[in-house]
């Protein structure tokens, strides 16, 4: 499985979605229903997946697509080698 | 005892405010790993939830049954500080919220005609404050070879304008509300 497949499918457990409904071009703030549960969702991956994120690149996502890039991104930085 | 309309909403707001608190910590805390700052965040969780409920008796007490208000005022500093995207932002915006609530409730204890179970209720409460700040103050200390002390410290100025800003807006917003409390001000 890959990393965005890994991230979606823990978005999708966090919101209690189905990794169906979690495609890319979804806009994050139909998934959540209140901004605490957006900031529950970013540090949660943050913590599952080890990575960091400031708020700069936060204002750059919109949809699950970029939101999966950014971990995606992330992960890679933390790699080995 | 039946209590005026003002003091009634204030008293349900500060309710709905602390559950809104805790809430949040309860969900951040199950998110975190296993550490001292997951520790600290569970206690602060536990004392949100029972300030609500002090606030619940104390309306009872004071003969009322809690108003259901739709926002809380927390849902109001994201929209104008950004959503805090690390642990260092949340702390960082939590340690500000909770100097607000320190000062709102000291506000409230030294306004006129205050009831006594009102101003018991803040000065147990405001135990718990102090040490909210305390242990967020040590937290972002601790962060700062992580994130950089001046990234935090900036970051801690930007939540404070944007708290200033939710503040003037909700007293403006319900200036007839919270009169008795801006006079008591002066």
């Amino acid at each position: 499985m890959s990393n965005k497949e890994r991230v979606r499918d823990k978005i999708a457990e966090i919101l209690g979605h189905t990794s169906q409904i979690v495609v890319d071009d979804v806009v994050l703030t139909d998934l959540v229903n209140s901004s605490f549960l957006l900031v529950e969702l970013v540090i949660e991956l943050q913590e599952e997946f080890d990575v960091r994120f400031q708020q700069v690149d936060m204002n750059e996502v919109a949809t699950v697509g970029q939101l999966l890039d950014l971990v995606d991104s992330r992960m890679g930085e933390n790699s080995p080698g | 005892m039946k209590i005026d309309e003002s003091l009634h909403w204030i008293l349900s707001f500060y309710r709905t405010s602390e559950i809104s608190g805790a809430l949040f910590f309860g969900e951040l805390a199950r998110s975190l790993r296993p550490s001292a700052i997951q520790q600290d965040m569970t206690r602060q969780f536990a004392d949100e939830a029972n300030h609500a409920r002090y606030w619940t008796d104390c309306l009872a007490k004071l003969g009322v049954e809690p108003l259901k208000l739709p926002t809380a005022y927390q849902n109001q500093y994201l929209a104008a500080a950004g959503m805090p995207t690390n642990l260092m932002e949340i702390l960082a915006i939590t340690q500000v919220f909770e100097k607000r609530v320190v000062s709102q409730y000291t506000l409230h204890a030294k306004s006129p005609n205050v009831p006594d179970i009102v101003g018991e209720t803040i000065e147990t409460i405001m135990k718990d404050e102090k040490w909210h700040i305390e242990w967020i103050r040590d937290a972002l200390k601790d962060m700062e070879t992580e994130y950089g002390a001046d990234n935090i410290k900036d970051t801690l100025k930007r939540f404070t304008l944007a708290d200033r800003e939710v503040y003037q807006k909700t007293t403006l917003e319900h200036q007839e509300r919270i009169g008795d409390l801006r006079l008591a001000r002066r």
